[in-house]
């Protein structure tokens, strides 16, 4: 059976220099980048299926591209890239089983999360003429951390790959002179200890996790209610992420829970936000036409990128429902 | 104006209207008597999340008002009737004082969840739990979506923030029972058998209060006692029907004018 549709050929007539997709079958690593050509390689017989996604999630966003399987085992063509780290501290893989970080690079490779293929697809991604690079909304972990999380399941990968949203905040509040209140976890305070937090003129929060207490909650809002022109950054706005004990509600919903009750709007740094993706594409040196996004989440990453004029493919593993 | 029936049920807003605080309005005692002498129903009705009828009625027999306990409507009994009618299990996250209002209620394996004012319960992992049952397809009530409220210390979250993050979470939009919405109007008439036509509200809300009868084809009037500030009376179109100075200015107006 085709299991494998080919994708249109990407929207806005671009002149991607590269890229398409095919998928082994069984277990083998499936799905493959091919560069130069513009030509898709053949498809091939497997449980996997990608096809002109269905609209999922909110805004009726809808990926160029799903990725799925029957069986989310037999899903080989996920990378797990820069996963969001679990809450609580959960043996290595389970954390990532299930929690699919996305990809974003001029093509990708993928593997089921979790599996010994995917640190391989990895591998043979960064061995290929292909830029990848990581980006991840993590914000309850600083960057070495998960980073070093990432090496220790396999994956070759180091800090300088990866754009994260608490290093282009503390970037930001350079620039424009901010002194943040942080409603942030422990585990990502390090990642703040060069910024000045006296006398604050500004919220930034981050996934905090536990840390989001109504009393936490409400010294944020006090904060933003004596400042004449209240200023609140996030890393991030998803809805919620997936746990193995099942979805967590994410910082998107305590970043509404502020706007609301202080009648502002965030701004957010970390995905969908399009500098934020423009600061990756930066970094690797491509224009966003030739860059494909994977990850599981519609609106942060699907939606996101394809914003930003980039590809987006969806799998249907962690948050998908 | 529309020819309208005749004048059967007047709806009294509490808290702002007939008392501020632990003080009466100068007068509201004497106006309601000179009301209850007429031939209309009265009904009290307020958007509380944390005190249950109780509560309310004790305070205002120690202000002297002449009230019985089913006359009075808040949110928190069209949060209960709602939860009835939907014959559903309720996770109830509001202040342990309201729970009186929801007695007999079945609260084991929740399918639901009831969302007022308690800080207390508004963290990660309630919240999480009231995430889970919601996306499960649990209907979220709203007591009422109040961004703040004043405390001693400061302002502080109300429960509005908290239900925001739920429906943005869960893509879903909660039902909200409180003030100004249509609902919490036609059920505190329920029982009184008149229909909005024959009905006049009093209140301080010029929003919740006024717009909201309004809304529903009330006559609304808006008294410049408790929060009312200047001005009030421009927030809403249509302008509420009369603005006047207090509760007893009220009565008055409805008895020489409206009966």
């Amino acid at each position: 059976m085709p299991a494998a549709r080919r994708p249109e050929a990407g929207g806005a007539g671009s002149g991607m220099a590269a890229l398409g997709f095919a998928f082994g079958s069984g277990s083998a690593a499936a799905l493959q980048a091919v560069g130069g050509s513009g030509r898709p390689s053949e498809a091939g017989e497997g449980d996997v299926e990608a096809g002109p996604g269905e609209s999922r999630g909110g805004g009726g966003l809808r990926a160029d591209w799903h990725l799925s399987g029957p069986d989310p085992r037999h899903v080989h063509g996920v990378l797990s890239a820069a996963p969001r780290l679990p809450r609580a501290a959960r043996g290595p893989l389970a954390s990532v089983r299930g929690r699919v970080g996305p990809l974003l690079g001029t093509a990708a490779l993928a593997s089921s999360p979790g599996s010994p293929t995917t640190a391989l697809t990895v591998a043979k991604l960064k061995r290929s003429r292909l830029k990848v690079r990581f980006c991840t909304n993590e914000s309850q972990k600083s960057l070495e951390y998960l980073v070093g999380l990432l090496r220790g399941l396999g994956f070759d990968i180091s800090e300088g790959d990866v754009t994260a949203p608490a290093p282009a905040t503390c970037l930001i509040l350079k620039e424009r002179g901010l002194r943040p209140h942080l409603l942030i976890s422990d585990g990502i305070r390090s990642e703040f200890d060069q910024i000045d937090t006296t006398n604050p003129n500004c919220v930034v929060m981050a996934d905090a996790g536990e840390g989001f207490s109504y009393q936490n909650m409400n010294k944020a809002f006090q904060v933003l209610m004596e400042l004449e022109n209240p200023v609140l950054i996030s890393l991030g706005k998803g809805r919620y992420y997936k746990e193995t004990s099942g979805l967590m509600l994410d910082i998107g919903a305590y970043v509404k829970a502020l706007e609301y009750a202080c009648g502002i709007e965030a701004e957010v740094v970390g995905k969908p936000s399009p500098e934020f993706f423009k600061s990756a594409l930066r970094e690797m040196g491509v224009e966003a036409h030739q860059a494909i996004m994977i990850g599981d989440d519609i609106e942060g990453d699907i939606g996101g990128a394809q914003r930003c004029g980039m590809r987006a493919l969806q799998v249907r593993t962690g948050k998908f429902r | 104006m529309a020819a309208r029936s005749a004048l059967k049920a007047v709806l009294v807003d509490l808290s702002g209207t007939l008392h501020i605080e632990d003080a009466a309005v100068p007068g509201a005692q004497e106006a309601l008597k000179r009301l209850r002498g007429a031939s209309v129903m009265v009904r009290f009705v307020t958007n509380t999340t944390k005190e249950s009828k109780q509560d309310l009625l004790e305070r205002l027999k120690k202000l002297e008002f002449d009230i019985s306990e089913d006359e009075i409507f808040t949110s928190l009994t069209a949060a209960r009737n709602l939860v009835e009618q939907k014959q559903v299990r309720p996770m109830l996250l509001v202040d342990d004082r309201a729970l009186p209002d929801f007695r007999e209620i079945q609260t084991s394996d929740p399918n639901a969840v009831v969302i007022g004012l308690a800080p207390e319960h508004f963290h990660y992992q309630i919240l999480n739990q009231a995430f889970r049952l919601l996306l499960d397809g649990a209907p979220l009530i709203a007591i009422h979506k109040a961004r703040y409220y004043k405390r001693k210390d400061g302002l502080a979250l109300g429960p509005g923030p908290f239900v925001t993050a739920l429906e943005y979470a869960t893509d879903t939009k909660a039902t909200v029972v409180g003030k100004p919405e249509k609902t919490f109007f036609l059920e505190a008439l329920r029982g009184t058998g008149c229909k909005p036509e024959e009905a006049i509200m009093i209140g301080d809300d010029c929003r919740d209060d006024v717009g909201g009868a309004q809304n529903v084809g009330m006559l609304g009037i808006l008294v410049k006692t408790g929060k009312y500030r200047a001005a009030d009376e421009e927030k809403i179109n249509p302008p509420p029907y009369l603005t006047c100075e207090s509760f007893p200015h009220a009565v008055d107006h409805i008895l020489q004018r409206l009966l």
